[in-house]
């Protein structure tokens, strides 16, 4: 095991931790639209909209055209008047006939911004219409729906996509998910040691299985909180504590069955401490790995992918595709995953040669 | 080393009874756009590491007594 004394890796794992890390720092959220104000509107009478946005350019050289349309269904209706206040304000003039309000179901629009820097984003269900009940006459004109011309669809900027609900925490994706990368990686390795103590009977990789299994669970309780926090403000908001964590466990099987493997792996350090003799508790507890590693992949990769969940990419789809993360997110992504991995196995090398020394002074 | 960990746990309970006290309200964490979120994971991670490689420094101080 001469892979537990060599260095590069570790410096790898610094180097890309490093890069992660000021990369989830230094990255901004790309453009989205915070609020439209008033949030309501009644139909024959003209609104005057303010539009507050995040991180977008609208007063910049290369932002273009700004455009604005009120989207319903697949129609599009350009305002009555648009001008850009700021960087990030703007405001529209816009009026529903009441003639015409029967062909808004639902009865609410989205609010779309275009422009050459920032793309296409919006804000869905900006604005709720509130339909008139007696409709003989109308004093405003008639809307008719555009098709709307567009230079570029995707923005031209390094951020991160701005996600309604989500919005900042979309970093967590660094954080989070490769706790769960870091504890599968480990968990295999300590198969692996467990395959070879079963075929060549060495203590050593007794140990790294033990270990590996140990450091496993480090990254899977660092996995379940950071989940536990990033839930209850974007899946479960105005949800309390105490229902947070019931949710989780009744409503979301990823979480129920990631639960239950590590209880299953709980169980293995639980019959280690229980044996008294080396060598059986070595042999009793191998055996034992193969089958927690079994239902591990069973809970956390099949079972899933059987039923609904909050976790993207489940119920049947597998994760990660394209809708799930886009390039600059790519970007920080896999070398957060890769560094966390590489994390992992440094502090599980410090174990490992720790119980060797251990056991030497023992012999 | 033992006050030390007394110490690290205590700052951490005062954590999260600051969240539960935010709960009602949510509006530290659901502030900026939820930046402090992602501060909360960063602080849970480095902190689950940190009590780990504490202990860890337990056991070797054990092996260098003997």
């Amino acid at each position: 095991m001469s892979w537990l004394y060599s260095k590069w890796w570790k410096w790898l794992s610094v180097i890309l931790l490093t890069y992660v890390v000021a990369g989830s720092f230094f990255v901004k959220l790309g453009p989205g639209i915070t609020s439209v104000s008033p949030i309501a509107m009644y139909t024959d009478s003209v609104y005057t909209f303010q539009i507050t946005c995040y991180h977008s350019h609208f007063t910049d050289a290369k932002a273009g055209k700004v455009q604005l349309w009120f989207k319903n269904r697949a129609n599009y209706y350009a305002p009555l008047s648009f001008k850009t206040t700021s960087n990030e304000t703007a405001e529209a003039t816009f009026a529903v006939s009441a003639l015409q309000q029967d062909s808004f179901k639902p009865a609410s629009l989205d609010a779309v911004i275009n422009d050459e820097l920032d793309g296409t984003f919006a804000l869905r269900d900006a604005i709720t219409l509130v339909k008139a009940t007696a409709v003989d006459s109308s004093n405003t004109a008639l809307l008719i729906s555009t098709e709307p011309e567009v230079k570029h669809n995707k923005h031209q900027l390094v951020c991160y996509p701005y996600r309604e609900i989500l919005y900042e925490t979309i970093r967590n994706t660094f954080f989070h998910v490769p706790m769960w990368f870091a504890m599968t990686m480990l968990l295999f390795a300590s198969l692996v040691g467990s395959i070879m103590y079963l075929v060549k009977g060495e203590e050593r990789q007794d140990t790294l299985a033990h270990q590996a299994v140990v450091v496993a669970l480090l990254f899977g309780v660092c996995g379940y909180l950071t989940g536990l926090i990033w839930s209850k403000y974007t899946w479960y908001i105005g949800v309390s504590w105490s229902d947070v964590v019931r949710k989780l466990l009744l409503e979301d099987i990823k979480m129920a069955a990631a639960l239950v493997a590590m209880f299953f792996y709980l169980a293995y350090l639980i019959l280690r401490s229980s044996i008294e003799d080396e060598a059986k508790r070595a042999k009793v507890s191998a055996v034992y790995n193969v089958f927690a590693f079994v239902i591990f992949i069973l809970c956390v990769f099949v079972l899933p992918r059987l039923t609904d969940s909050m976790h993207p990419g489940n119920g049947g789809n597998p994760a990660f595709s394209k809708y799930d993360l886009d390039s600059t997110l790519r970007a920080f992504f896999y070398p957060a995953v890769i560094g966390w991995i590489l994390l992992g196995f440094w502090i599980l090398s410090v174990c490992i040669r720790l119980q060797f020394i251990q056991q030497k002074r023992e012999v | 080393m033992k006050k030390f960990l007394n110490l690290l746990l205590l700052t951490l309970l005062s954590l999260t009874t600051f969240a539960q006290g935010e709960s009602g309200t949510n509006d530290f964490f659901k502030s900026n756009l939820k930046i402090y979120v992602v501060v909360a994971v960063l602080t849970i991670i480095l902190s689950c590491i940190f009590i780990f490689l504490f202990s860890l420094e337990r056991r070797l101080k054990k092996l260098e007594e003997k």
